[in-house]
């Protein structure tokens, strides 16, 4: 990861509030713009705008999170963590980029650290599936297909795709999760992963054939 | 290359799944609580970041850049290794030349007389070193002593 790169060092010219300085796309888009009008808020210590960039992100900052390490416990700290350094860090935080992406990038750096720290402890600790899970159309399609997967339940398919995820690299699962899983395009993950579209392209496909490999016998 | 195609198809229904796991029920509102509560906990001044101690922000600057934290530990190394170094080339008291006039204890328990200067008094000490400073004491011995009271 080249986190020397994120955004808080990026510099921006003039006045942080001042709405002629923030990028085009952020003018455009009304959501933007409140989100930047929170951050300053935010930068000024006013709790209250930052929590609401909390409950904006917190979801998806704690999925990514999730399914990288596949235990939730881990996830929760390292979530609240991540938002807690966005918040002490925020007066490096120039707008660049969105908060979004800013705050995206803290948890994967920290995500990735942690993930290489835990090396030899792999424990899962897998979030119950929800009720909407067994009329997906694409799981229904899974399941309902003559093959060993008809055998096997959501439960244990769960389980079989959260090992054959911990067994790749944290970059591969990481282009997995924030691609396949978030579904974020590919820009957007050269943002937060700080490289060029053809690397994630790359990762992915190879991610791909990995997971493949290790999940022959419920593909078909 | 069709076929690795409709593989990664199956793949990505496979992986559908995932977005289905989700923590237990008002998960996300404690999690906000419990962000905005520790940030409260350690946020007491009005400007961003004051609560914190240099050491915290010495270690904060390691997390948003790991890269700090491997030349950091590299200038410590460094810094270690040179006083190591620095501190075997300067000499040294056993190397049995600091001490004055040579009256090492090397030289003590050989027998030697060391002589010491008091303001132009020198005294010399004829005794002989042995083991230990303790082997010349006299003996001590009780002696019975008999008084008589009265003149006779």
């Amino acid at each position: 990861m080249r986190e020397a790169t994120l955004t808080m060092t990026d510099p921006i010219p003039g006045k942080p509030g001042n709405a002629a300085d923030r990028p085009a796309e952020i003018q455009a888009d009304p959501a933007a713009v409140e989100e930047a009008e929170l951050v300053q808020r935010a930068r000024k210590g006013d709790l209250a705008a930052y929590d609401q960039l909390v409950q904006r992100y917190q979801e998806r900052i704690y999925a990514t999170v999730y399914h990288m390490t596949s235990n939730h416990e881990d996830a929760n700290d390292l979530a609240q963590e991540a938002f807690i350094k966005g918040f002490q860090a925020l007066k490096s935080f120039k707008g660049g980029s969105s908060f979004y992406t800013w705050v995206y990038r803290i948890a994967v750096n920290k995500t990735i650290n942690f993930l290489k720290q835990r090396k030899n402890r792999s424990q899962m600790s897998l979030n119950d599936l929800d009720f909407n899970a067994e009329h997906d159309p694409d799981l229904v399609a899974l399941i309902s297909d003559k093959n060993p997967r008809r055998e096997a339940g959501l439960t244990e398919l769960q389980e079989k795709l959260n090992e054959g995820m911990q067994k790749l690299s944290e970059p591969h699962r990481l282009v997995v999760t924030l691609h396949d899983v978030q579904g974020l395009s590919h820009e957007e993950i050269a943002k937060i992963m700080g490289c060029n579209i053809g690397t994630v392209r790359s990762r992915l496909f190879y991610a791909g054939q990995q997971l493949q490999g290790f999940l022959a016998d419920y593909l078909k | 290359m069709n076929q690795d195609s409709e593989n990664f198809d199956s793949l990505r229904q496979l992986l559908a799944l995932k977005r289905h796991e989700v923590p237990p029920p008002g998960y996300y509102d404690r999690l906000s609580r419990d962000i905005m509560a520790r940030i409260k906990a350690g946020h007491t001044g009005n400007e961003l970041g004051a609560e914190l101690s240099w050491f915290q922000r010495f270690l904060n600057v390691f997390d948003v850049k790991p890269i700090f934290a491997g030349a950091f530990g590299t200038a410590v190394c460094a810094f270690l290794v040179t006083g190591v170094i620095t501190s075997e080339r300067t000499p040294a008291f056993a190397a049995g030349t600091a001490t004055p006039e040579g009256a090492t204890l090397a030289n003590l328990s050989n027998g030697a007389t060391p002589e010491v200067e008091f303001a132009g008094t020198t005294v010399s000490s004829n005794a002989v070193v042995t083991g230990s400073l303790f082997d010349n004491l006299p003996s001590l011995r009780t002696t019975p002593v008999t008084y008589s009271l009265g003149g006779n």
